[in-house]
């Protein structure tokens, strides 16, 4: 790998899907139309809690077209989720609103419907438990009776507790110590496709394929294999092009394995999409989660300790979801320099609707909470918001407390870009007293995973490459393309090492029966780990290719370059053409063939028990700086610039990374300001666009992006991960400018006009 | 949802879709509360007469006569935003319609459905309201009856037409005055796609020396019905706009919300609706002079009459 004149990597490029995407022609889950297909459809629970006391599906069975009906009584399989915590179909018991009952397949989507519709569920119903702090307490219920519970209260899902420095001398030491309570709220993923699965089960081969969207493949088909009591590799995983993934597809959820079910009854393909309304009442939600946090500085403002004890609404069942405390820990331990931080985590089951996984994973809720306390600590002790950051930016060599080790930081230097691109200190006087639209400025940072997270035994991706005989080139890669461009990134770095042109790339990724062993797309990880698991790849590739070339342009190895198409001698000049090496490879003794199989496993480790470890190979940080401009007379925010820095590593593709960051803070800005699944007593209150408030095009601001590039050496080229990291600080950057417009305080989001309104109103009176 | 569409092509062919339809028919035009709503209710609709297809200009058309202007019933919000006689006589309702839904919306979003949904978060109705139109009404005997707009609104979602009465344009009278402050106030969460949380219609009419002679100020999501202010309307009479005062903004305000009785709902409290609607109502008047562009409104923009 050579980074000295690159010619493809760093060079806008469109995505290699971008034609079949924009023209329609690509294959999203519910165009799969398989020969003697049926629909499928999922029958839910009616009350968020109760007993069931009878199921009769005797009219629903026998609808015309009706081809299988299925209930818990009439399947054989394991529980699904991480804690093994949840049946794919309910059985004596209902403990949300998204819990499946039965399921029917039918020869249209018309018909299933009906079915349901005839589905008759006595239902004996049951006092909820919808508060995570009631369901602690000791008269509660116990709410989830599957999980394996080793925790202090049998309605704790999961629990953290980690710890690093003398809290006690940190805190005693202190100058200032802020304590304040956050509520977050659920947001959901809004994926354009909505969640769907079609499994065609062939009773001959007794094989299982599924045409699903997820994001983990390999460990989809163990997953798959356990709940059904299949084997693995008797399951064959094809990825669909994902309408949009945001953490969502890292689980499997029960309609799932319930479509694989009707398929392996019916002998029929069987196919469950979900419509809007689906989508919103039983896809999952980032978490909902109540956070105490206390913070301290001294009187110069160096940051001293942290204490955080946070609360997250589990709801019915476990999703890994539930151990994004993971993340919010690193935050916590680490954004900026602090001597001791303690931290405690529990995710609570209640009859709420499920939480799951979703971009960012809670470090923009932690974020939120850390970056509102810092805003709180400068007023306090006087100091500056901007200067107090960059008192505690994190720096190159740092080792922190948690063990995570920044071999490259651009922390500082994103922060200096953005209090220097926003012109912060110099719009001051566009504040003034009484006018009805008041300005604030507010900034916040991030740290994130970027390169890998190694939270499984393997955090590697395996690569096989395939040079043919007339000069093109196929990547089949374990990694997954959901939408994040990586596919593309791959082959411009295939392109920038072999010489061949992006035209004659192909990128395969999508097959569980071809590709090799990967862990799945989550963690920001794809460019870096199947970056290098690539470049691997492509050096033993080389390793067939160079010798050939050498001997026919008589020269040694090292003199050799990849560029046009060609291999060239750089002291004769002499060149020959790909395609013709390959021939002669494969058409003379000794008759190989130009493939090469390369495993990358990242330099990572996992964690131990007290959560110490180097979890990944590079990270992340980023800074952004807000400006926001609040009508007093209604509550509007509007965010009019967001200024993005953030350390990249070095940026692969321009364009791709660009629409990372505008979609990472548009999503941000939406978290900030208006989304909200809004439940209550465990129902949801807003299952559609119309109440599910989303940013439109007329919300999103100026954004403006500047990469800082810190070429860590571990990363292909010197990258890192960027997926995640746009959308972290954005909530807590607006919330603060707002709180800096305003003179309020600020511990909640989402931050709509009525509460902002509120607050003004709180402050000043009518 | 399945049901049968017939689409007449004239007003006789219209009359007789609607005598030879007796039981559960809807009429559809640009279909985006209509379709939305029987997806919701599951409706037992059996017919649609589609009026997407008539070609009748008193219902397609907008005239312009001495007495006022005729707006027809599927005339759509996006032509009604862009059209210049619309824009210059009744600023009011090319705005309202301007900042109605989304581009795509508009398109096809009708003036009528608008009215005949009876939602009292309706844009183009609440700016109707307030420039006091009147609504033409037709039978399947072809017999056309006129009401006023607020006449014909009876309470949320329900109207005043009979079963084989359909809407067929609205009259909007001739302005008095020869200036105008014209404009539409829409509060709501986002900046498009937004259903009124609170909105606020004012088409104030003076003399050439700023002293109000006619106005009409509407105010929607405010109470089951779109409501006419009329207690703020008599308050400007006779006021000079360019002298208003902050004691005089202040009362109008008071006045606007007497005649608000919200509901708290998923998008809103009723504190919030009425401590919105009489920040708004205030500022209309206290930040006349160099008034800032709030949320695309072009509020303070006086429009001469020719
Ligand atoms: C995403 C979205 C955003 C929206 N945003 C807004 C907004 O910002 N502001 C706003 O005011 N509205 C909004 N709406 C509501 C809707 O677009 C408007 O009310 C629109 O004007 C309705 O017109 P239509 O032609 O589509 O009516 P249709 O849906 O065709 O009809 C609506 C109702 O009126 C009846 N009807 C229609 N025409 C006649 C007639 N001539 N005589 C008798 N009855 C008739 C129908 O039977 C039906 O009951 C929005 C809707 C959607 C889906």
């Amino acid at each position: 790998m050579s980074t000295t004149k690159l010619k493809v990597v760093g060079k806008p490029t469109p995505k290699l899907d971008a034609g079949v995407r924009v023209s329609g022609k690509a294959v999203y889950g519910c165009d799969v139309n398989l020969p003697g297909m049926l629909f499928g459809a999922v029958l839910r629970a009616k009350f968020p809690c109760a007993d069931i006391v009878a199921v009769d599906v005797s009219k629903a069975a026998s609808l015309p077209g009706v081809a299988c009906v299925i209930t818990a009584d009439s399947v054989d399989t394991n529980n699904i989720s991480h804690k093994r915590d949840h049946p794919i179909l309910k059985k004596g018991e209902v403990s949300c609103l998204r819990d499946e009952i039965a399921a029917v397949a039918a020869t249209s989507r018309e018909i299933a419907q009906k079915a349901l519709s005839l589905i008759k569920v006595k239902y004996r119903v049951k006092e909820g438990i919808f508060d995570p702090f009631r369901a602690l307490e000791p008269s509660a219920p116990q709410i989830n009776r599957y999980g394996r519970n080793s925790f202090s209260n049998k309605n704790i899902a999961e629990e953290f507790h980690y710890e690093h420095g003398d809290l006690e001398g940190e805190k005693n030491r202190s100058a200032c110590r802020i304590k304040r309570r956050y509520f977050l709220p659920r947001v959901t993923h809004c994926c354009l496709a909505t969640s769907n699965i079609t499994a065609d089960y062939s009773p001959t081969e007794r094989r299982l394929t599924l045409y699903s969207s997820t994001q983990v493949p390999f460990l989809y088909q163990r997953d798959m294999a356990h709940a059904l009591k299949l084997e693995p590799s008797n399951i064959r995983v094809i990825q669909v092009t994902i309408g949009g993934g945001f953490g969502s597809k890292l689980d499997m959820y029960p309609f799932e394995p319930i479509a694989a079910i009707l398929s392996m009854k019916t002998g029929r393909p069987v196919q469950i999409v979900y419509d809007r309304r689906e989508e919103f009442l039983a896809s999952p939600t980032r978490q909902m989660m109540v956070i105490d946090l206390m913070t301290g500085a001294d009187t110069e403002g160096r940051f001293t300790f942290r204490e955080v004890d946070i609360i997250l609404d589990n709801g019915a069942y476990t999703s890994w979801g539930a151990t994004t405390p993971f993340v919010m820990m690193q935050t916590f331990s680490s954004l900026y320099r602090v001597p001791a931080c303690k931290f405690a985590a529990r995710a609570v089951y209640t009859n709420n609707p499920y939480a799951g996984s979703m971009r960012g994973y809670g470090n923009p809720q932690a974020t939120f909470a850390l970056e509102r306390n810092i805003d709180v600590m400068a007023r306090e002790i006087g100091i500056d918001r901007a200067e107090i950051r960059l008192i505690n930016a994190n720096f190159p060599g740092e080792v922190t407390g948690q063990g995570l080790t920044y071999r490259t930081c651009g922390h500082r230097q994103a922060l200096q870009t953005v209090i220097e691109k926003s012109g912060y200190g110099k719009t001051r006087d566009r504040q003034s007293g009484a006018r009805r639209y008041k300005r604030g400025m507010g900034f916040a940072s991030m740290l994130h995973v970027a390169g890998g997270a190694k939270i499984y035994r393997s955090d590697g991706c395996g690569t096989t490459v395939k040079l043919d005989a007339f000069g093109y080139l196929t990547v089949i890669t374990g990694s997954n393309e959901i939408g994040q461009g990586s596919e593309t990134v791959l082959a411009m770095i295939a392109s920038e090492e072999l010489g061949i042109g992006l035209d004659k790339i192909r990128v395969i990724n999508s097959d569980t029966d071809i590709k090799p062993w990967d862990v799945g797309v989550h963690a920001s990880r794809t460019s870096f780990v199947a970056g290098n698991s690539l470049l691997g790849a492509v050096g033993k590739l080389k390793e067939i290719l160079s010798p050939k070339a050498a001997a026919l342009l008589k020269t040694g190895v090292s003199d050799l370059v990849y560029e046009d198409e060609y291999i060239r001698s750089m002291t004769t000049g002499e060149r020959i053409k790909l395609d013709k090496v390959v021939r002669e490879i494969h058409f003379q003794k000794p008759n190989e063939l130009c493939i090469a199989n390369h495993f990358y496993e990242p330099n990572s480790e996992l964690q131990d028990k007290e959560y110490r470890g180097n979890v990944s190979s590079a990270f992340a940080f980023g800074s952004q700086a807000v400006e926001v401009e609040v009508d007093t007379c209604t509550g509007n925010v509007r965010v009019l610039d967001v200024y993005v820095a953030q350390d990249v590593g070095r940026v692969l593709n321009p364009l791709g990374l660009q629409g990372q960051i505008e979609g990472g803070v548009v999503m941000g800005l939406g978290h900030a300001l208006m989304e909200e699944l809004i439940v209550e007593n465990g129902r949801v209150l807003n299952p559609d666009f119309h109440n599910y408030k989303l940013p439109t095009a007329s919300d999103v601001p100026n954004i403006r992006f500047y990469p800082v590039e810190t070429l860590d050496q571990e990363g292909p080229y010197g990258a890192k991960g960027v997926g995640e990291a746009p959308l972290v600080p954005t909530p807590a950057a607006i919330a603060n400018a707002v709180s800096d417009a305003l003179g309020v305080e600020i511990s909640s989001l989402p931050l709509t006009p009525e509460n902002i309104l509120k607050a003004i109103v709180e402050k000043h009176g009518i | 949802m399945e049901f049968e569409v017939k689409s007449p092509g004239t007003r006789s062919e219209l009359l007789s879709a609607i005598i030879k339809t007796r039981t559960g028919f809807r009429f559809g035009a640009g279909y985006t509360d209509l379709i939305p709503e029987l997806r919701k209710n599951g409706s037992p609709v059996r017919t649609i007469i589609n009026l997407a297809r008539l070609n009748d200009k008193r219902f397609t058309a907008i005239t312009v006569t001495k007495r006022g202007i005729r707006i027809g019933a599927l005339v759509t919000a996006a032509r009604l935003a862009d059209d210049p006689t619309i824009r210059e006589y009744l600023p009011v309702l090319a705005q309202a319609t301007s900042d109605m839904a989304s581009p795509q919306i508009r398109q096809v979003a009708t003036i009528g459905g608008n009215l005949c949904t009876a939602s009292p978060a309706g844009d183009g109705a609440c700016a109707l309201m307030a420039l006091e139109a009147e609504c033409e009404l037709l039978n399947s005997r072809n017999q056309a009856r006129t009401i006023t707009l607020a006449s014909f609104f009876l309470g949320p979602r329900k109207t005043a037409l009979e079963r084989d009465e359909l809407l067929q344009s609205v009259f909007v009278p001739a302005n008095s005055g020869v200036r105008l402050f014209s404009g539409f106030i829409k509060v709501g969460t986002r900046r498009s796609m937004e259903c009124s949380v609170v909105s606020l219609a004012y088409h104030v009419q003076t003399d050439s020396s700023g002293n109000v002679v006619h106005s009409g100020i509407a105010i929607g999501s405010a109470a089951p019905v779109i409501r006419f202010a009329h207690s703020a309307c008599s308050l400007l009479l006779g006021k000079n706009l360019e002298t208003m005062t902050v004691q005089d903004a202040g009362r109008f305000a008071q006045n606007v919300l007497e005649h608000a009785s919200p509901i708290s709902d998923l998008r809103a409290s009723a504190w919030y609706r009425r401590q919105v609607l009489f920040n708004i109502s205030k500022a209309l008047f206290s930040e006349r002079q160099g008034a800032a562009e709030t949320n695309g409104s072009y509020e303070g923009k006086a429009h001469e009459l020719h």
